[in-house]
């Protein structure tokens, strides 16, 4: 029987895996890095449906964020509120199969949706002091308003995307893979005026998601509840 | 030469920097702070432009905005920008202008020659002739227009670029002279986050060209200036100069265009940096202190070079150092053209005032100024350029002419009609401003509405200490709504009472309307007063009628200069109050925007996004030519060598047909859909039924609207009872999610379901053919392919490659077929693998050309192309699709028993084949019953709806829409395109296995 052809170990890609990030050069204004291979899972559920929440929590290690635009951090990872009935879990990739389990075994009976949306989404952190004006170019919400540990879904030219501010130095943005060739080209061209460099994760670091990272910490042990 | 460059203190131009420009080809100079209106004028211009229709020779009337007649094209090739004002044209080294009318020259304008018979030329005379004969009107426009004028649009792409940026404050304070900045002191001081802008280089407005008014104790200037220093320490207070407010919309969102570098020389300008740059602002409360724009008098031959308005003369001589004449006669309604008088005469001109009130001014006046009370001017004189004013003696209190008055000698004659406040942005909403006879002016509210405050001259206080002390009242007002506490102070202006202005628009000339010389109002479209009446006794007496009737408003200036007087001239023809006539409609722009601001980045590979999916880089790589679909770009066909579209789809269609073919189907929209509900919510949004479907098993659906037409379709699989994964065409995916939400969250949210995009998540590779399951052997040990174990519209779960992988045996071309999901991270290493275990059978990629053609030859619709919104599953012969039996109905069932959507003799889908095989019809020819197309109108059975070559049948076939198709199998028909017609028969829309025994095999 002719041997099963499989594929490379290394050969997952990201949705800008295809750019050449450099090393930063100089005292750069702004900089950029995709955050790449994280795990993204979509929790659905009533936000008032206390059996769902406690549900949650306990695969979770952390009770669901409720107010918008709250987010949580726990062991998992980072969790952004996105409507009443919508949670993105934002995970170590090497986690997300344990953590779909878990949460799919937790919710038997709730009424709730896990989805996992992994191969779907990116991250790309924008940080530097020009970052809060480059996102005022690119799409109308008011990041003012926008405080470290909150998120906000909204729109950029003709696509959408979702803002998380962990610190104070950039943001974190999440969207969609088929429109991050489109996202990425307008965030390049919006920061003609402010020498953008386009660097790697380790130059350019979430706090929050850098520990999710493929060559961050090791991916933490996800317990089920219901074994 | 009349105009001339004079030593002015406090001038805004620097003398010590010289310009060279040219205008017209002649090399010219000015300096820094010029406008190339004041560099023309010094350069002793004044013949600017032909007029519109009559070719009279005009010049420059204004200053900034308002100005009607200065247009210029502006350098050439790439960065050429047409019909700038020249009053609003910065000067800049090397700058290059040329005038847009007068043709072949401005000295010699042939249309001048034929505007002697401007007799026959009033008004509305478009409407009346160059009708006959019909055929000759692309040849009469293609002279209308060469003799018209204005610019040239650009033929090169624009190198430049542009940017948005968006803003939220608290306060936006829109203009920058005394009632701006005064307001936008008070509300920095407050604590608000304030954003100032002017439409000017310079803040100031009126200050500017008046910098000896007494402001605060001191001189205009240096109000302004301790105002700027002042704001600049303020941290959350912005200024932006060159910046235009253009349009004020509906919840406080104010477009504005701010030039970063079009005052530049183009060897300056940065190319990193953008060119113009369209401000989005949101503010709590819009501050509207515009101002208000002089209005010139009207009266015979206003329009002749040298005619200017006062404001205009005046700001030439204080900002920018030019005295517009020699010997000048200034008339007006206000003491404006006293303070005019004076400075022009110290600077050295002989002014004669004709002064149209009963009452000398008591006020000291400059020698060499001559007053001429109670005197209006009646006419100019002069033909190619003013040279002499025949003044009229009013009746002090009625427009009459009561005698005559002298015929004064001059070089410049500028008259005042009385100021206009520019209303446009409040009344961007629709509304109208508001006619103050005291003020003789359109106002806006001194209490502006919610949201927006006016302050200044624009509510009709025009003198400075009103002005100021209306800005102080708007912004206590503004603080309060706002609940902030602050002070709020102004300067004192004590300048002494003015005299009481006499009302004045169209100055009498003794004679009837029509009979002397033209009186025009606006200047742009050569409408005269006369022209006015004209319409009023051809019964167009709305305002908007009269607007339209005579073209008043309608120029590149927007009717600034021209409107009021043209309101007022309408009511006093109709006999009735200005304020029941009112105005025309205020719309944006309040100035010309170039597109490039408009579009931003939405233009070039950032028009519009360009999704890929995950395989992309694979397609590129094996030479896929592309097609876009909705937003996507997907393979379209993999040319070998130098194959064209048909060599290649022939080639792939084969493949797929008796060996094997991939392609990739990862664009399709797929929604993850959970809960107890799921089967019941999928029973109501699809036609056919979803209550049996079993574990492990997909079906095919159906989408109607409430209508019963098919707006979607796609296959839905079973993954567990609570869970579906339904997929739906790829350009339909975000809609059909929206209908989706939009019937749970409206009309059944009792139903306990959750739907979410998984679109981006999965990316689907479909292996196809006989020898499919073959190459999916070499791929996958753990799933038992046998056709007994894994059926057609089966779905397993295994191990593909190594991945976890979703695999769905569902054919869209009729054959074996596999579609293989895996997360889209592993999309492109799926494809290469699956390519790599086809490598022994030749697999071939292949792209949407092949894939219709493969699905057509099988009579499998495509909605949107088969369909087009107007076809129920009957009229598709898809009754199969439709379950009527379900308990609670389904979206679309009801219409379908509506009288016409039950009709027998609808268009219906059948296959037509062309008697000619090698005849490929042409998609949308229409369908017709007879071969004689020699008698039109007839009537339309149906269109062509897909039309391919089968690469298997070798020869053509077509899918249809005909009326009463069902019946017809058989019949002989034709097919119209481009006037030829074709014989077809109609057939089945199953051109190849009817039976389906291949892809269930």
């Amino acid at each position: 029987m002719p041997k099963s052809i499989q594929i490379a170990a290394d050969a997952l890609r990201s949705p800008l895996s295809h750019l050449r990030p450099a090393a930063v050069r100089g005292d750069t204004g702004l900089r950029a890095a995709e955050l790449p291979n994280l795990g993204y899972i979509v929790l659905r559920g009533r936000q008032d449906d206390g059996v769902f929440l406690d549900a949650v929590a306990a695969v979770l290690g952390a009770p669901l964020p409720r107010k918008p635009r709250s987010t949580v951090r726990c062991a998992a990872g980072v969790v952004l509120w996105q409507s009443p009935d919508e949670w993105w879990l934002l995970c170590a990739r090497a986690d997300r199969d344990a953590l779909v389990q878990a949460l799919e075994q937790a919710l038997q009976g709730c009424f709730a949706q896990v989805a996992d949306n992994s191969g779907g989404f990116t991250s790309l952190r924008l940080q530097g002091a020009a970052h809060q004006r480059l996102l005022n170019h690119l799409s109308p919400y008011d990041f003012d308003q926008l405080g470290v540990g909150q998120c906000v879904s909204t729109v950029l030219s003709k696509a959408t995307f979702t803002v998380l501010r962990t610190d104070e130095q950039g943001v974190t943005l999440v969207f969609r893979r088929s429109f991050a060739g489109y996202i990425w080209q307008l965030i390049e061209r919006t920061a003609v005026p402010y020498g953008l460099q386009l660097t790697d994760a380790k130059s350019c670091s979430d706090a929050w998601l850098a520990p999710l990272l493929a060559d961050g910490k090791k991916a933490t042990r996800v317990q089920p509840s219901f074994a | 030469m009349t105009a001339q460059r004079v030593d002015v203190a406090g001038a805004r131009i620097d003398t010590r920097k010289k310009i060279a420009f040219t205008f017209d080809g002649k090399a010219c100079t000015g300096y820094a702070g010029d406008t190339l209106a004041s560099a023309l004028l010094a350069n002793g211009y004044l013949r600017l432009a032909r007029s519109f229709k009559y070719g009279r020779p005009r010049g420059l009337i204004g200053a900034g905005a308002e100005e009607p007649n200065a247009l210029v094209q502006l350098e050439e090739g790439a960065y050429t920008v047409p019909n700038i004002k020249a009053t609003q044209a910065e000067l800049y080294d090397g700058l290059r202008a040329s005038s847009t009318s007068g043709w072949p020259s401005l000295d010699f304008d042939l249309k001048a020659v034929l505007g002697q018979a401007s007799r026959f030329m009033p008004a509305g005379f478009y409407s009346k002739t160059f009708k006959w004969p019909r055929s000759f009107w692309p040849a009469y426009e293609t002279v209308i227009r060469k003799f018209a004028g204005f610019g040239s649009a650009p033929t090169e792409a624009d190198p430049e670029r542009y940017d948005h940026l968006h803003h939220h404050v608290d306060v936006l304070v829109i203009g920058g002279g005394a009632a701006g900045l005064s307001a936008a002191l008070i509300a920095g001081k407050a604590g608000l986050k304030t954003l100032l802008i002017d439409e000017q280089s310079e803040f100031g407005g009126w200050l500017l060209s008046d910098p000896k008014l007494p402001v605060g104790g001191a001189g205009a200037d240096a109000f302004v200036r301790n105002t700027l220093a002042a704001l600049d320490k303020l941290p959350h207070v912005t200024r932006l100069a060159r910046t235009t407010a253009f349009g004020l919309y509906q919840d406080n969102l104010v477009l504005a265009v701010e030039l970063l570098q079009d005052h530049l020389p183009l060897g300056q300008r940065n190319a990193q940096q953008p060119r113009q740059r369209q401000h989005k602002i949101r503010a709590h409360q819009v501050v509207l202190a515009t101002g208000a724009i002089e209005r010139p008098l009207v009266f015979g031959n206003n329009d002749l070079p040298g005619v200017m308005t006062v404001s205009a003369g005046h700001t030439f001589l204080n900002r920018y150092g030019v005295r517009v004449g020699q010997d000048i006669v200034l008339t007006g309604t206000s003491d404006v053209i006293y303070d005019a008088a004076n400075a022009l005469a110290a600077a050295g001109a002989k002014v004669s005032v004709a002064d149209p009130r009963e009452k000398a001014i008591a006020r000291r006046l400059e020698p060499n100024v001559t007053v001429y009370q109670g005197y209006a001017v009646g006419e100019a004189l002069g033909r190619q350029q003013v040279r002499a004013a025949r003044l009229v003696k009013l009746h002090p209190t009625r427009d009459e002419v009561v005698g005559k008055g002298p015929t004064l000698r001059c070089d410049a004659l500028l008259s005042s009609g009385g100021l206009s406040p520019t209303v446009h942005l409040f009344c961007h909403d629709g509304s109208r401003p508001i006619w103050n006879d005291d003020v003789a002016a359109f106002v806006v509210p001194k209490s502006g509405r919610a949201g927006i405050a006016c302050a200044g001259s624009v509510t009709g206080a025009f003198s400075l200490q009103e002005a100021l002390a209306q800005t102080a009242e708007a912004m206590r007002k503004v603080l309060e709504t706002l609940g902030v506490q602050g002070e709020v102070v102004v300067p004192r202006s004590n300048v002494p009472a003015p005299q009481a202005p006499r009302h004045l628009f169209r100055v009498p000339d003794g004679k009837p309307e029509g009979v002397g010389s033209k009186a025009f109002v606006d200047y742009q479209n050569d409408v005269t007063a006369a022209d006015i009446e004209l319409s009023i006794r051809e019964n167009w007496q709305h305002i908007e009628h009269v607007k339209r009737f005579t073209a008043l408003g309608f120029g590149t200036d927007q009717g600034k200069l021209s409107n009021v007087n043209g309101f007022v001239i309408t009511a006093r023809t109709l006999k009735r109050p200005v304020g029941e006539v009112s105005t025309t409609t205020y719309r944006p722009a309040y100035t010309p925007v170039s597109l490039g601001a408009l579009a931003g980045t939405m233009e070039g590979a950032t028009f519009d996004p360009v999704r890929t999916t995950a395989i992309h880089a694979s397609h590129t790589a094996r030479n896929a030519a592309l097609e876009p679909v909705g937003q996507w770009m997907r393979p379209w066909y993999f040319p070998k060598g130098n194959e064209d579209l048909h060599a290649a789809v022939k080639r792939e269609c084969l493949a797929a047909r008796t060996g094997v073919a991939v392609m990739d189907a990862s664009t399709l929209g797929k929604i993850q859909i959970d809960g107890p509900d799921a089967r019941e919510f999928l029973n109501r949004v699809y036609s056919n039924a979803w209550s049996q479907l079993a574990p492990g098993k997909c079906r095919y659906g159906l989408m109607l609207d409430e209508n019963g037409m098919v707006t979607d379709d796609g296959v839905t699989a079973c993954i567990s009872d609570t869970r579906f994964y339904m997929t739906t065409t790829t350009g339909g995916a975000a809609k059909v999610l929206n209908w989706l939400e939009r019937w749970h969250q409206t009309e059944w949210p009792e139903l306990k379901v959750w739907m979410t995009s998984v679109t981006d998540h999965w990316s689907t590779v479909a292996l196809v053919g006989p020898k499919s399951r073959q190459v999916l052997a070499r791929l996958c040990q753990d799933i038992d392919l046998s056709p007994e174990a894994f059926k057609f519209m089966d779905w397993r779960e295994g191990t593909v490659a190594g991945l976890r992988c979703r695999v769905f045996r569902i054919s869209f071309s009729g054959e074996i077929s596999y579609e293989l999901n895996v997360e889209s991270g592993y999309g492109q290493a799926l494809w290469e693998a699956v390519m790599a275990a086809g490598a022994d059978f030749d697999i071939t990629p292949y792209g949407t050309e092949s894939m219709h053609v493969l699905r057509a030859e099988k009579g499998f619709i495509i909605v949107g192309q088969d369909t087009d919104g107007s076809m129920t599953p009957v009229d598709l012969q898809m009754s199969w699709a439709l379950s009527m039996k379900k308990s609670f109905s389904f979206l679309g069932k009801r219409s379908l028993s509506r009288s016409d959507t039950a009709r027998s003799d609808r268009k219906q889908l059948v296959g037509l084949l062309t008697d000619d095989p090698a005849h490929v019809l042409v998609e949308g020819a229409q369908v017709i019953e007879g071969a004689d197309i020699s008698k039109v109108p007839m009537p339309m059975l149906g269109h062509v709806t897909s039309s391919y070559h089968s690469p298997e049948l070798g020869r053509s076939i077509a899918m249809a829409v005909v009326r009463g198709g069902a019946k017809r199998e058989g019949e002989r028909l034709f097919v119209m395109a481009g006037g030829k017609v074709t014989p077809v028969k109609v057939s089945s829309t199953v051109f190849i296995d009817p039976k389906g025994e291949r892809q269930n095999a």
